[in-house]
């Protein structure tokens, strides 16, 4: 049991495959139709744009920071490809200035959490008020249908395989490639770990968090992408609400929200538990006013945990000073 | 010990490093030969800490020059030029493994592609040469404090091919982990690597040092062999003999204890055990870290202890904040900025916080504040607090009379126990000289007070009795008659000395 225990709070990430993984065969029992090729290929084909985001999220939590504005990044990405891609018909152009504005916006945060010092929940919060205020500003409010052919990013298929969840496993492997094979993955994990010590090291504190920032910008239009081909137009809705869902993935797949330690296929896997919930909750015929409760539900029992484990270290490092002092009396 | 027909590795001359107007390190001036272990003494903020910053790069120095291999260095990169620092805070990353924080420096293979074996193997050699075994995969936080320590000794010496400085090493080690630290440092010394060993123990100082440079206040009171010099005669360069200016007259304590401490424990303190007379001013001396604020912090209902506090011969445990201030407890804690003020309150607010009515004249009992400011003046006067009005933000004033102010607001609970942590720390002299004269005068009124200092001369003054606290254990008691600077310290540093029964 013990040996369980330990090896849970060392692999934080394997908890919520087992979750994962029960939650699925609850669903097999609840509905004949849960396993079907269809249903499975769907639930990953919606957990897309939130662990597209995810990823990113992961990155920006890794390093003790957060970002609530990529909600609002993405709204903006999406009006401003739809206002774009009507005005001009340039696809490429589009694409250029969707994903290199949101790389901006991300940078910003990145810039203001730097520069300022200032919190990032704060910084993120003013930030995701302005971004949405520009897209709606931009739109005027009203709805942009986009045109029929770029459907295919959300609803496409190539070799069989839909394309959101192409683009999904495309980022989630950059993702994994970023924070475990790269100079900066590592320091991503030491400067959530302790900035302190981080910059006793040297470590180019500043330029990795605005890099993080930068990659959740990123991901953030990726996510845009898919979900205004999904809809098929500019929806004042869009975005409302990803942030949270997103940080609910990160969390529920072991990273840390002190930062530090963490891990993408956790958060690929959260995201795709969170579907889950909302499909099995569908396959039950729920109320719909009921989804937002159990989201909320799983997200505090996901903070729970992490609290609690971090509680639960800081009382063991104390009793073993104390151990410490009580023996040694006797030197 | 090599003896110096070579040039100086380092050579420092006349630093000096100022905070706004105060001077920390005042015109210190040393070589360092290859080979050789520097011992860095003297009393917690003599300025050790600060000298060490600047030799590592982390603080750039106000004057002065530093040569490096006899080439004068205006921006001092410890990594650069050979020079690392083990801090007394470990600047490890607990949820990396240990070859990832050995080697986060100096990553082998390229940025986008890192060789992770070859992390492996460069950790693996450095823990070899440091002779330890330790699984270059586990987890930091999953090793012991010893071992943390090697680690970070493994990382630095990935730079430090000239001069590592060990910041008070081994204070948190355990014996045989420090046996293997020294085995460390002779096998570097051997290599040529210089060493300036920040320490407070005596032995470990005489057992591992060549060289000396003791700090006071800033300055650079002595330097030399540690062969050239007796023991005793560095203890008193280190505390200094400055005791006389500010005397305050002691009368006996009554025959009434006013608090018994009865085998108190914690996290941080084992099995306290004292009391403290009507009347008596009893100091606790001991190094940082040694638990002093923790204990005081627990009587006081601040953390959780297990034992038994009697006030009055009345068992009051387990103590609560509220009912140590129903027994006229108070407690004027040691971190000031944190803890003691409301920084951007004024003067008069902060001054009557902790019995606001007992300043005021009320008809309805929760409201008005008529009389405040007077009542509140009284105080001021009383503690000769230099304001420029009541209404001042008391962030503003100087760190002397913040903390004048602060004990202010705990005499005014006319406190029947008074425990001061640190209550001169950061002030001037003359609040310093001020703030002794008031306790002198609490102890006459019958209070009993407690007075928790790294100051020892301070102690030596103003203490009917000390007692020496030692990684969470109170380890000795002197009377006022057997006042010993020399011994007090040791005692307090000692980690060989064995405890009078």
């Amino acid at each position: 049991m013990n040996i369980i225990k330990k090896y849970l709070s060392k692999k934080r990430w394997v908890a919520i495959v087992f979750a994962t993984f029960f939650l699925g065969v609850i669903l097999t029992f609840v509905s004949p139709v849960f396993l079907k090729f269809n249903n499975l290929q769907s639930v990953l084909v919606q957990a897309s744009v939130t662990g597209i985001v995810a990823v990113g999220m992961t990155f920006i939590i890794l390093t003790g920071g957060i970002d609530i504005s990529l909600g609002a990044i993405l709204f903006f990405t999406s009006a401003l490809f739809a206002k774009i891609i009507v005005g001009t018909g340039s696809y490429i152009f589009a694409f250029v200035a969707a994903i290199g504005s949101a790389c901006l916006l991300g940078l910003l945060n990145g810039f203001l959490v730097n520069k300022f010092k200032m919190s990032p929940l704060i910084t993120t919060l003013a930030t995701y008020t302005m971004y949405r205020g520009m897209a709606i500003h931009l739109t005027s409010a009203q709805n942009v249908p986009v045109p029929r052919e770029f459907g295919f990013i959300g609803n496409g298929k190539i070799a069989g395989i839909p394309v959101p969840i192409i683009l999904l496993f495309i980022v989630f492997g950059i993702g994994i490639y970023l924070l475990t094979k790269t100079r900066f993955g590592l320091y991503v994990r030491a400067i959530g770990n302790s900035s302190q010590s981080a910059i006793e090291s040297n470590l180019p504190v500043k330029k990795v968090t605005l890099m993080v920032y930068l990659i959740g910008g990123f991901t953030s239009a990726i996510a845009a992408l898919i979900l205004l081909a999904r809809v098929g137009g500019l929806q004042s809705g869009i975005g409302i609400g990803v942030e949270f869902t997103v940080i609910a993935a990160v969390v529920l797949g072991g990273t840390k929200l002190s930062g530090g330690a963490g891990t993408v296929v956790g958060s690929v896997i959260g995201a795709i538990f969170l579907v889950l919930i909302d499909n099995g909750l569908n396959l039950m015929n729920a109320s719909p006013y009921i989804y937002d409760i159990v989201r909320g539900a799983v997200l505090l029992t996901a903070v729970i945990i992490d609290r609690v484990s971090i509680v639960r270290q800081t009382k063991h490092l104390l009793e073993q000073k104390a151990m410490r002092i009580e023996s040694s009396k006797n030197i | 010990m090599q003896e110096t027909t070579n040039k100086p590795l380092l050579s420092v001359k006349n630093l000096k490093k100022t905070f706004g107007l105060k001077t920390v390190v005042n015109n210190v001036s040393f070589d360092v030969y290859p080979g050789e272990i520097i011992t860095l003494v003297g009393e917690n903020g003599a300025g050790k800490s600060t000298l060490k910053n600047m030799l590592c790069g982390l603080l750039e120095p106000t004057e002065g020059q530093i040569f490096i291999e006899g080439q004068e260095v205006k921006n001092i990169n410890g990594y650069e030029h050979g020079i690392s620092a083990v801090h007394q805070e470990l600047s490890l990353f607990g949820t990396l493994t240990v070859a990832e924080n050995i080697c986060i420096t100096q990553l082998p293979g390229k940025p986008g592609n890192v060789n992770w074996v070859e992390v492996d193997n460069i950790a693996q050699k450095q823990l070899d040469f440091l002779g330890i075994d330790i699984d270059t995969k586990s987890l930091v936080e999953d090793l012991g404090t010893g071992k943390q320590q090697i680690v970070e000794i493994a990382k630095a010496l990935l730079h430090a091919d000239k001069l590592l400085i060990l910041d008070e090493p081994t204070t948190s080690l355990t014996a045989p982990e420090r046996e293997k630290l020294f085995i460390i440092m002779e096998r570097l010394k051997e290599r040529g690597v210089a060493i300036i060993f920040i320490s407070h123990f005596m032995d470990e100082i005489y057992k591992m040092g060549d060289k000396y440079i003791v700090l006071r206040d800033g300055h650079q009171v002595g330097s030399g062999f540690l062969k050239d010099v007796p023991r005793n005669d560095l203890e008193e360069m280190m505390v200094g003999r400055t005791i006389g200016e500010s005397q305050i007259d002691l009368k006996p304590p009554q025959e009434v204890d006013a608090i018994r401490v009865e085998n108190l424990s914690s996290y941080d303190f084992h099995d306290v055990s004292f009391t403290v007379k009507k009347g008596e001013i009893l100091g606790i001396a001991g190094l940082v870290g040694a638990g002093r604020t923790e204990l005081v912090e627990a009587i006081f209902g601040i953390r959780k202890s297990k034992g038994n506090i009697f006030i009055n011969d009345k068992l009051v445990s387990p103590v609560t904040i509220s009912k140590m201030l129903e027994n006229n407890v108070s407690l004027v804690t040691e971190d000031r900025k944190t803890n003691g003020i409301f920084g951007i309150r004024s003067v008069r607010e902060n001054i009557s916080a902790a019995t606001i009515e007992s300043f005021v004249n009320r008809k309805i009992k929760g409201f008005g504040f008529r009389n405040e400011e007077e009542k509140t003046m009284e105080v001021v006067k009383d503690m000769n607090v230099a304001i420029p009005h009541i209404q001042s933000k008391i962030k503003s004033l100087s760190g002397g009379n913040q903390q004048k102010a602060i004990i202010g607001r705990w005499l005014s609970t006319k406190p029947q126990i008074c425990i001061l942590d640190e209550p001169t720390k950061g002030v001037d002299i003359g609040a310093k000289f001020d703030i002794h004269t008031m306790i002198g005068e609490l102890a006459k009124q019958g209070v009993a007070v407690i007075v928790v200092s790294s100051d020892l001369p301070e102690l030596l003054q103003i203490s009917h009795r000390i007692k020496v606290m030692r990684t969470g254990h109170m380890v000795g008691e002197f009377k006022r008659e057997e006042f010993n600077s020399a011994k007090i310290i040791s005692m307090a540093a000692s980690s060989a000395y064995e405890k009078k029964e």
